[in-house]
């Protein structure tokens, strides 16, 4: 049968894609194609575009404000992933090895019912945490420590990104501790029988059955992390706006003031590019030089 | 050997019922709630008590916070509701009639099609937001339920399609040659046969979309511009400034916020959790 004639017999098929590909054609390829497009443009969005070449580009690399923001951002994003990786796998380690069927069960969903809590509802509560005169951290570190151990959190560039590595305490992320313990549990009990008749008990299990065994999740938290984190700034738009100066700004809240703010489409279009090709390029290196479990004996 | 045996009275017991391990555990789970429960103690306050003992629970409690914030954001949540519920119904639907055909049949230009689609998800919304916007605008979308609905019924293809088709292949094979030979057509197998038994996954991806779009801040915060069209976790924001001084209203808003998606947890928690997993298969 040639190409036509299958495509004649199962011409009724393509019917099925119609609804997807109408909307993906405006809402999902154009935006892509035209962020690449205005991105080689000084335009305010209204008026005619103009041809500026890289110009924006080499604007974006002498650009203080978005230089200190990537700055910013690896700082964040370094403890983030150290302790959204770390945390949640001591913790679904714990409840791993809870004996209790019925408790074991509990606590995972104890860690999940704070998810339905909307995100933004819980940025918007830690900002009464860290309140600096009437928040609850300062008056606990001036129970313990006296009046200078109150901190002004989000109101002093010097200690506005440790706030925001600090919100979320204890850290304990729900989906996290469910990936992780998806992986604990698919390892086969003929494993862990073994290592004990060896000796391996406790942490020396952890660390030699237990931690490489869930490195493929380990990776996958990294590779979601990354792209996360690459572009997120919806909390420092919400609580600081980037300041105090440009302390907690992000790249992509440079980007979004640049448009919304600034009417600088052209520039904007070139942040979100280049946040695009660094995400691209972080993904690609994580999933060929960070080894997983199944990567190793696979 | 005495000593042995002497550590196996209360001693054993107590150690076998893992003492250390939950108090850990129960630190952990207390310091997780201890926002959300303050939320909650904060809401029924008014406002001396929450001048002065906001930390902790007092009383009386003023439920008559909950009327005045659904004063105020009542209408955001009817139309978060609706935004994100015909969203997921566009998804679910859309979804199903692409992942079907990709799924279980064979034509020309198969592959590369769902590669085309799948491809999407490697687009990050950073690079996409400023020409989402200048879009909807051009096409006079601003400002309306529709902005909060098509972009986002096409944002949940790429995944939607992922999962479906995956699951639909499992499908046995049998099922569908018995319905085409008592003369069902594609659309007939795909209602009867197809959706009925995948009501788990169309939930579970129901769910994810749901709880995605429910979130949004940023999106509607660059296209919605009138009360009337606000979602309710978007017009959170505008409600701290101005409600500034009403503390126990403003959290009384917080935790309304949250219980319509606590309610459809409560009865779908399978697939809401099935869901939060799944999310890890973007990538």
């Amino acid at each position: 049968m040639s190409v036509w004639q299958r495509l004649w017999r199962t011409k009724h098929l393509y019917l099925f894609l119609v609804p997807t590909f109408a909307l993906l054609l405006v809402f999902s390829y154009f935006p892509p194609i035209s962020a690449i497009y205005n991105s080689f443009f000084q335009w305010d969005g209204f008026r005619e575009r103009t041809f500026i070449g890289l110009q924006n580009f080499r604007e974006l690399f002498t650009d203080r404000v978005f230089m200190a923001s990537w700055k910013n951002l690896f700082i964040l994003l370094g403890f983030n992933l150290l302790i959204g990786i770390s945390v949640p796998l001591i913790v679904a380690e714990m409840i791993f090895n809870v004996a209790n069927d019925r408790w074991r069960y509990l606590y995972r969903l104890f860690f999940i019912i704070p998810m339905v809590v909307p995100g933004l509802v819980g940025t918007l509560l830690w900002r009464f945490i860290l309140d600096p005169n009437v928040g609850i951290v300062n008056i606990i570190l001036e129970a313990i420590g006296g009046p200078e151990w109150r901190q002004p959190w989000l109101g002093s560039p010097r200690t506005v990104l440790a706030s925001f590595v600090v919100m979320g305490f204890p850290w304990v992320s729900g989906v996290n501790v469910l990936i992780y313990l998806a992986g604990l549990q698919s390892i086969p009990q003929e494993i862990f029988d073994a290592s004990r008749m060896d000796g391996a008990e406790g942490v020396s299990r952890f660390f030699r059955i237990d931690l490489p065994l869930v490195m493929g999740q380990i990776k996958l938290l990294l590779i979601l992390g990354v792209i996360g984190g690459l572009q997120a700034y919806q909390a420092q738009l919400i609580l600081t706006n980037g300041g105090p100066g440009y302390s907690s700004m992000m790249p992509g809240l440079v980007m979004y003031q640049e448009a919304f703010s600034y009417n600088r489409i052209g520039y904007a279009s070139a942040i979100g590019l280049v946040t695009f090709i660094l995400i691209l390029g972080a993904t690609y290196i994580n999933m060929h030089y960070v080894k997983s479990a199944s990567d190793i004996t696979g | 050997m005495e000593h042995v045996l002497t550590q196996t009275t209360w001693w054993a017991q107590f150690k076998k019922q893992q003492p250390v391990l939950h108090l850990i555990l129960w630190i952990l789970v207390i310091l997780t709630f201890y926002p959300f429960v303050a939320m909650l103690f904060m809401s029924v306050k008014d406002n001396p008590q929450f001048i002065h003992a906001r930390w902790v629970p007092t009383l009386p409690m003023h439920f008559v916070n909950y009327r005045y914030a659904w004063q105020a954001v009542g209408r955001y949540v009817w139309n978060s509701i609706f935004t994100s519920g015909v969203t997921a119904v566009g998804v679910v639907t859309f979804c199903s009639l692409s992942a079907y055909v990709f799924g279980r049949f064979e034509f020309p230009g198969k592959n590369f099609m769902y590669i085309m689609i799948i491809a999407l998800m490697m687009i990050p919304g950073v690079l996409t937001l400023v020409p989402s916007f200048i879009l909807v605008r051009d096409l006079g979308l601003l400002d309306s339920y529709w902005v909060l609905i098509l972009p986002w019924i096409a944002g949940g293809q790429p995944f939607g399609i992922l999962l479906l088709r995956t699951f639909f292949e499992g499908l046995p094979g049998e099922l569908f040659e018995s319905a085409r030979l008592d003369g069902a057509n594609e659309l007939g197998v795909l209602r009867q046969i197809v959706l009925p038994l995948s009501a788990p996954i169309l939930g579970t991806l129901a769910i994810m979309n749901v709880t995605g779009t429910w979130n949004a801040v940023i999106w509607p915060s660059v296209t919605i511009s009138s009360n009337k069209y606000k979602t309710i976790v978007f017009g959170l924001w505008g409600f701290q400034g101005q409600y500034y001084t009403s503390w126990g209203p403003l959290n009384a808003a917080y935790t309304i916020s949250a219980i319509p998606l606590l309610i459809m947890f409560a009865f779908t928690s399978k697939l809401f959790i099935q869901g939060l997993t799944s999310g890890a298969l973007k990538v």
